[in-house]
């Protein structure tokens, strides 16, 4: 599990029509902690960038399900 | 309509990650002026972006109207394949 996941656990109700979902999982991405982003941040090359969506490193927050196994290591 | 050439797929692909590169840098600069090594970055990548435009266009024909693209004989702007086609 990415370390940007955070977990809250909504309230089930005896009157629920479906089983409840215990444990519902957000994505905090790093963007909300940078605030004004510094100079000189690390990159990703052009080409990995098209593909994964942001050019710095920093930002790269990738939304694994948990049945997948997250394959590169986390960078964060 | 006429078959794209192979070499046209990875050219575009390059020309896309180009412009993904101008446009993060853009909306980095915007809030980021004084940021001189970025600003030489984007200048390289809008040159490269040039070259890269002329070399998808020799294949396909011109990506943009108004006067952004030169046009080829005869007038085939809007001859397939488009975009969503390719």
């Amino acid at each position: 599990m990415s370390s940007h996941r955070r977990v809250w656990y909504p309230y089930v109700s005896p009157f629920d029509p479906c089983p409840p979902i215990k444990a519902k999982a957000y994505s905090t991405p790093p963007s909300l902690f940078l605030g004004y982003q510094p100079p000189n941040l690390e990159q990703f090359t052009p080409m990995e960038a098209l593909k994964i969506g942001t050019l710095w490193k920093v930002f790269y927050d990738p939304w694994y399900s948990p049945y997948e196994v997250s394959t590169e290591e986390d960078q964060s | 309509m006429k078959q794209l050439p192979k070499e046209f797929y990875a050219a575009m692909e390059e020309l896309q990650a180009v412009d993904f590169v101008l446009v993060e840098l853009t909306l980095y600069l915007d809030t980021h002026p004084e940021d001189y090594p970025s600003i030489n970055q984007f200048n390289q990548f809008a040159k490269e972006r040039r070259r890269l435009k002329r070399v998808v266009e020799s294949m396909y024909g011109p990506l943009q109207q108004y006067g952004n693209s030169y046009s080829d004989y005869p007038w085939n702007w809007a001859e397939g394949p488009w975009p969503w086609q390719i």
